[in-house]
């Protein structure tokens, strides 16, 4: 373990999480190197680090998750160690393992850990032995289907079946009854199969109405440990997290209090190292359920930055010098709320489909207690080989309903153009009176999209009479140069109408 | 001129007249002044009477999309007929199912000669790292559904007919 401070760091990732690191380096003093494929030439990461190293082409296949390149474009470049931020290879435990071979440090857990914790099953004997409760179901993956339906006829259905080596919503089957069995473990065998290259299931007991709220850990290679309280999550569309906060308005103190000394109970039981979060379902009695640790950083690690004052990248990068953590538990307390927005380039309107293209137009919001964790830049494109998120706008304010003002005024703010943003989404849940009240589960998301739009106040008259007047503009444009080479945008228009397919439909 | 938008479902009847720099709009018979400024950064400027608006307007097929804080709204445009509003046309001829961006058809939720309703799911395409389903745009018959499983597929590329 090295205890000097680095010169020079490796970001293995690209977009809104690449930048974030890339600050954290600039403001710590440390040379930053970025990666890129032949999509990402022009990309906000590759402009703001001190040099940038090209790792393949577009596919993430053939670059962000090269090992091979990522570690010999650290080689080239001379860092010292490798921020892998979150997806790619964030949780990758032989690419953990070829940089602590290569002498590169790895800013994260021990791949031993990575291992560990990302198989599930393991992971859930693990916790079990830490005394932390999980959801019942098996601590094994079983491949025999008489065996699963005896397991789910003695945990009572509904039960969820579940990728061995999962994560991000895949490989996950929520089954009803027994009639529905063989063909969920056919679906979920050769989802997991797909996305993991590993077909192992196992099973766990459906909690109904379930709060998803995971704990924020730290802990150094000296053994000290501190937990930086909880992140709600609950807002989810098929898995995918949108909308985090903290605190949770779920939690009781004696709740907070209790699941972060469960945290810390497994985090000391695998002898964790660096930032890592323990995700728990809670269920409609305030019963904590460990689901999976992920051994990285979050996407939405800014919500507990706002609520603590704590930057957890730079004490990731700390930790991975080898320097002990420069606060203890007792340092640490929740002051006001935060709350983040993932503007991921879907469109709403059409089932979340992804919108991907030139940003035209860009205007951020500001003022106080903003934060725009942004990937992009007026002229950037959105590119349609990765994940689809933008941005993440983040709020701080005092208490809870001030959060949701600002959030709101922020997203009233937030202007873009050339693609469509999940924003529009999120002022209808900061609206809705039960997530006002705090009263929500996980299916909060899908449910507000069953209802009918009403979204109020939307100038239709105002955008009526603007589109008239660019019609109009265009269209004596077009007759003023008649003689011009294409007919008219507006009746090119008007044709194109017959070949138009309209995917979805409106709210 | 005289225009049909539709938005939100309703259709109104706009006249735009040109005098100096102002334009005076009829908004189904009701009058308005309007001045236009196009601004920089991509966005326009509407001041209606008193009231100013910062909007970005963007082509889309059968007219504009035009953005306000906070949301976006669909403007369908059509030279207006004499008599009453348009009926909306989107009832009518075949609907075409296309792909909106490249991806792999993970898939198959129909078949051809299947009967649908509108919002039905046809074909679940994986692009971006999600999955993503495509429903029938209206009700009727599927008359073709022209991609497979696993099929790699690229933006635009037609995946099925309704009718």
């Amino acid at each position: 373990m090295s205890q000097a401070a680095f010169s020079k760091l490796l970001v293995a990732n690209r977009g809104e999480i690449a930048v974030r690191v890339i600050r954290a380096c600039r403001e710590m003093g440390i040379r930053s190197v970025a990666v890129f494929s032949e999509a990402d030439v022009d990309a906000l990461h590759v402009r703001l680090a001190d040099e940038a190293l090209p790792i393949g082409p577009a596919a993430s296949r053939e670059s962000y998750l090269r090992i091979d390149r990522v570690l010999q474009a650290a080689r080239t470049s001379g860092a010292e160690a490798i921020h892998p931020g979150y997806g790619f290879l964030a949780e990758n435990a032989e690419f953990a393992r070829a940089c602590e071979a290569a002498g590169i440090v790895f800013v994260g857990p021990r791949s031993e850990t990575i291992a560990l914790m990302g198989e599930k099953t393991s992971a859930r004997r693990e916790a079990v032995s830490a005394g932390v409760p999980v959801v019942p179901g098996t601590l094994e993956t079983v491949a025999d289907l008489d065996r699963i339906a005896r397991e789910a006829a003695t945990l009572g259905y509904p039960v969820m079946l579940k990728a061995a080596a999962g994560g991000g919503g895949k490989g996950l089957r929520l089954v009803g009854s027994a009639d529905e069995l063989a063909s969920a473990l056919a679906r979920a065998r050769s989802e997991a199969q797909g996305a993991f290259g590993d077909d192992s299931v196992y099973l766990e007991k459906a909690i109904e109405r379930p709060r998803h709220v995971e704990i924020q850990v730290l802990a150094d290679h000296h053994g000290n440990a501190v937990h930086l309280f909880e992140r709600e999550c609950t807002i989810q569309r098929r898995h995918q997290k949108l909308l985090e906060e903290s605190p949770s308005p779920f939690l009781t103190p004696e709740l907070r209090e209790r699941m972060g000394a469960l945290a810390m109970a497994l985090v000391r039981r695998v002898g964790y190292v660096n930032a890592g979060t323990l995700e728990f379902l809670v269920d409609s009695e305030r019963k904590p359920y460990f689901l999976e640790m992920n051994t990285r950083l979050q996407v939405e690690h800014p919500v507990t930055e706002m609520v603590t004052g704590v930057d957890l990248v730079k004490l990731q990068i700390r930790v991975a010098q080898g320097e002990a953590l420069p606060l203890g538990q007792a340092d640490l307390v929740q002051r006001g709320h935060a709350i983040e927005c993932r503007v991921y380039a879907e469109d709403p309107d059409a089932g979340f489909l992804p919108s991907p293209g030139r940003i035209t137009a860009l205007r951020v919001p500001g003022g106080p207690g903003v934060r725009d964790d942004s990937g992009v830049y007026e002229g950037a494109e959105v590119q349609v080989h990765y994940d689809p998120l933008v941005s993440k706008l983040v709020v701080w304010a005092e208490s809870r309903s001030d959060a949701i003002s600002r959030m709101r005024r922020a997203i009233t703010e937030y202007r873009l153009l050339g693609i469509r943003t999940t924003l529009p989404f999120f002022d209808r849940v900061l609206r809705d009176p039960a997530f006002v009240a705090g009263d929500f589960d996980t299916s909060f998301a899908q449910s507000l999209l069953a209802r009918a739009d009403d979204r109020p106040g939307r100038p239709a008259e105002v955008a009526a009479i603007a589109a008239a007047i660019r019609a109009f503009e265009e269209r004596r444009r077009s007759l003023t140069h008649a003689s011009a080479q294409a007919p008219s945008t507006w009746r090119a228009a008007g044709r194109r109408e017959a070949h138009t397919a309209r995917i979805g439909s409106r709210g | 001129m005289i225009f049909d938008a539709t938005v939100l479902g309703r259709t109104l009847r706009v006249e735009v007249r040109r005098s100096g720099g102002h334009y005076h709009v009829s908004l189904d018979g009701e009058p308005h002044e309007v001045s236009v400024s196009d601004g920089v950064h991509g966005f326009t400027r509407l001041r209606i009477g008193a009231r100013s608006h910062e909007l970005g307007l963007e082509r889309e097929a059968n007219g504009y999309r035009v953005s306000f804080p906070g949301d976006s709204l669909s403007v369908e445009l059509a030279p207006a007929t004499r008599g009453g509003a348009l009926p909306a046309r989107r009832d009518h001829g075949p609907a075409r199912v296309t792909a909106p961006m490249p991806g792999r058809i993970v898939r198959v939720l129909s078949q051809a000669g299947a009967s649908v309703i509108a919002g039905q799911g046809l074909v679940v395409i994986e692009a971006m790292k999600m999955e993503n389903e495509l429903r029938a745009p209206r009700g009727g018959r599927l008359l073709e559904l022209l991609v497979r499983e696993g099929q790699a597929v690229e933006a635009g590329t037609l995946l099925a007919v309704v009718a």
